[in-house]
C-alpha cells in the first residue's frame, strides 16, 4: 500500500523530528509559565526519565520502588487477568458462536456487562476477595474477557461453510474439524479481539491500581501525592512504551495467523 | 438374491428421489398465523443408476437442481423423500466413500498444497501415521503435475493449480465414487481445457466412478460415458439419458468430427436452448 510519495526511510525521518518539535514546544509552554508554576518541562522530564532507567529495579519499600519494578508488578498482573480473560473468552465464543442456545444465553450478559467501566468492578472485588492483588486481576479479566468473547463469536459465525463441508465430506470427526478446521480459520478474528483485549487491559491496570496499593498506577498515584509532576510524565512515557510492545506482540502473532494475506 | 456373473447392481442407485426446500421458520411467519408449508421443490421424483466405473456428466440448464443432487449424493443434504444407496448401503451423511470436489476449490487457506491433502489422509483414515500420509499426499499431488507447487498456499497458486490440489484431495482418500460440482467453472477457457485434458488422462488411468455437473456440453461429451440431460427446476426430473461410444483413450478431436457425438451435440443443444428459452421468457 502506497500512502504518499514518502518513502519508508524518510517516514521514519519524519516521525523523529516531529518528535523533537514536540519536545521543543513542550520545553518552551513550560518555561514561559503557560500551563502553570512549576509545570516540568520536556528535558527536565527526559533527565528524570533517564535516572529512573538507569536503576528500574530498585526497591526501598512500598512506596519507593524502582519504575522497572512497578512495571514489573502491573505486568505481572495484566499478564494473569488477561491469560484468565483468554483461556474463558475463546472456549465460551467458539460455543456461543457454534450453538444459538448458548449466545441466546449469554447475550443478555455480554450486552449488560460490555459498556460497565471497568473501575465499578473494583468494589465488588475488593469485597468477595478482600485482597488487592486478587482485585486488580480480576478487574482485568473482567474488563479484557469482552472483546476477545465477541470476535471469536462472531468469527465462528462467519466462517464459511464450505470448510466445515469439506472436512465433514472427508470423514473428519467433529473433534478435528473444531481443531483443525474452526480453530484455525476463526484465528484470526480471535488475535483481533486479542489485540483490543489487551489494549483494554493496559488501559484498566493503570486507573485500578491507584486504589490498590502498588504497580505503575500506584506509582503515579504516589508521585501525585508528592506532588512531581516530572516524574508522573516519565510514568506515562514508560506505560505509552509498554503498551506500544504490548500491541506490537500481538500484532506480530496476527501476522503468523493471517491466512489471507 | 444369488450373485450371478451377469447380474449386477449398480454401484450408485438414486430411487424416487425428491428434495424440497422449506424456508426456515421464522418467528415472524410462525406468530402471523399463516403457515406456508409449500416449499420450493428442486428435484421430484428423481430415479438414476449410475455403473461402476463409468464417467457419467449431470447436465442441464442453470438452477435445475443438478447441484442439489450432487450434494444429497455427497451426502451433505438429505433428500425429503426417497434414498440413494452407494452399493446397496444408504448415504446418511457426508463420508471417504465419495470424494468431492468443488467449484471454488475449497482449500484450506491456512494450510499448503501438501498440507490440504495431508489433512484429507489423515481424515479418513485417522490411523495414518504422518509420514505415510505426506509420502501418499505427494503421490497424488505429482500424478496432478504439483509436485513444484506442494509447498504454496492456495493465495500463491492460481485457479487452476488450486483445483488440481482438490482433485487431488479427493482422490487421495481413495473414493469409491468422485463427485465433481462444476469443477471447471470459475477457470477461464484455456485453464478449463487444460483442466479437462487432466481429468481425462487421470480418469483413464484411475477408473473411478465419476459423477460430473456440468452446464458445458463439450465437457460432458469430452469426458463422459454417459450424459444424464435434467430438466428445468422447479419440479427438475431426468429427461433424457444418453449413452456415448466408449471410445477411450478420448482425443478432444472426437466431438466434432465422431457421427454420434456430433448428434448427441445437436440434441444437447437444442434441448437445452429450449429449457434455457423457457426460464428466460416466463
Amino acid at each position: 500500500m502506497n500512502k504518499s510519495s514518502l518513502s519508508k526511510p524518510m517516514g521514519l525521518v519524519v516521525s523523529i523530528v516531529s518528535v523533537i518539535i514536540a519536545l521543543i514546544i513542550w520545553q518552551i509552554l513550560a518555561k514561559q509559565g503557560l500551563m502553570g508554576k512549576n509545570f516540568p518541562g520536556s528535558i527536565e522530564t527526559l533527565k528524570e526519565l533517564q535516572w529512573w532507567l538507569s536503576d528500574p529495579f530498585f526497591n526501598n519499600g512500598p512506596n519507593d520502588l524502582g519504575i522497572g519494578t512497578n512495571l514489573l508488578i502491573s505486568l505481572r498482573r495484566v499478564m494473569i487477568g488477561y491469560g484468565l480473560s483468554i483461556l474463558v473468552a475463546v472456549p465460551l465464543g467458539l460455543l456461543i458462536g457454534v450453538s444459538r442456545l448458548a449466545s441466546s444465553s449469554a447475550n443478555p450478559f455480554i450486552q449488560l456487562l460490555k459498556p460497565v467501566s471497568p473501575l465499578a468492578w473494583l468494589p465488588i472485588g475488593l469485597f468477595v476477595f478482600r485482597d488487592s492483588e486478587l482485585t486488580g486481576i480480576f478487574v482485568i479479566f473482567i474488563s479484557s474477557v469482552w472483546p476477545t468473547l465477541i470476535s471469536t463469536a462472531f468469527g465462528v459465525q462467519t466462517i464459511n461453510p464450505d470448510y466445515i463441508r469439506v472436512s465433514r465430506s472427508l470423514g473428519a470427526s467433529q473433534l478435528r474439524t473444531i481443531t483443525k478446521v474452526v480453530l484455525p480459520a476463526v484465528m484470526p478474528n480471535i488475535l483481533a479481539g486479542m489485540r483490543i483485549s489487551m489494549g483494554i487491559a493496559w488501559l484498566v491496570i493503570v486507573a485500578a491500581e491507584m486504589l490498590l496499593g502498588s504497580g505503575i498506577g500506584y506509582f503515579i498515584w504516589n508521585e501525585w501525592n508528592n506532588l512531581s509532576l516530572p516524574n508522573i510524565f516519565v510514568a506515562i512515557i514508560v506505560i505509552g512504551l509498554t503498551g506500544i510492545v504490548l500491541d506490537q506482540l500481538i500484532g506480530a502473532l496476527q501476522k503468523r495467523f493471517d491466512y489471507q494475506v | 438374491m444369488t450373485s450371478s456373473k451377469d447380474y449386477r447392481e449398480a454401484q450408485l442407485r438414486i430411487e424416487n428421489v425428491s428434495k424440497v426446500f422449506t424456508p426456515e421458520p421464522s418467528l415472524l411467519r410462525s406468530m402471523s398465523g399463516r403457515r406456508s408449508t409449500a416449499g420450493y421443490i428442486a428435484l421430484e421424483d428423481v430415479n438414476l443408476r449410475i455403473e461402476d466405473n463409468t464417467f457419467v456428466s449431470i447436465i442441464g440448464p442453470s438452477g435445475c437442481g443438478k447441484s442439489t443432487l450432487l450434494n444429497l449424493m455427497a451426502g451433505l443434504d438429505e433428500p425429503s423423500s426417497g434414498q440413494i444407496l452407494l452399493d446397496g448401503i444408504r448415504i446418511r451423511g457426508p463420508g471417504p466413500d465419495r470424494g468431492v470436489v468443488f467449484q471454488n476449490y475449497v482449500l484450506m487457506p491456512w494450510l499448503t498444497a501438501l498440507e490440504n491433502v495431508i489433512y484429507a489422509i489423515q481424515s479418513a483414515q485417522p490411523s495414518t501415521s504422518k509420514g505415510s500420509a505426506k509420502e501418499q499426499a505427494r503421490e497424488y499431488l505429482s500424478m496432478v503435475d504439483l509436485d513444484k507447487a506442494m509447498g504454496r498456499y492456495p493465495r500463491e497458486m492460481s485457479g487452476g493449480m488450486k483445483q488440481r490440489v482438490a482433485i487431488a484431495r479427493a482422490l487421495s482418500i481413495k473414493p469409491k465414487i468422485l463427485l465433481m460440482d462444476e469443477p471447471f467453472g470459475a477457470l477461464d477457457a484455456l485453464t478449463r481445457s487444460y483442466l479437462q485434458e487432466e481429468v481425462l488422462q487421470l480418469w483413464e488411468k484411475q477408473r473411478v466412478t465419476v459423477v460430473l455437473v456440468t452446464h458445458s456440453i463439450d465437457e460432458a461429451l469430452l469426458l463422459s460415458d454417459q450424459i444424464v440431460l435434467m430438466s428445468r427446476g422447479p419440479n427438475a426430473k431426468i429427461s433424457d439419458l444418453i449413452n456415448l461410444p466408449r471410445i477411450r483413450p478420448r482425443k478432444r478431436s472426437i466431438i466434432e468430427t465422431h457421427p454420434d457425438f456430433l448428434a448427441v451435440k445437436q440434441r444437447l443443444e437444442e434441448h437445452l436452448l429450449k429449457e434455457t428459452r423457457a426460464i428466460e421468457e416466463t
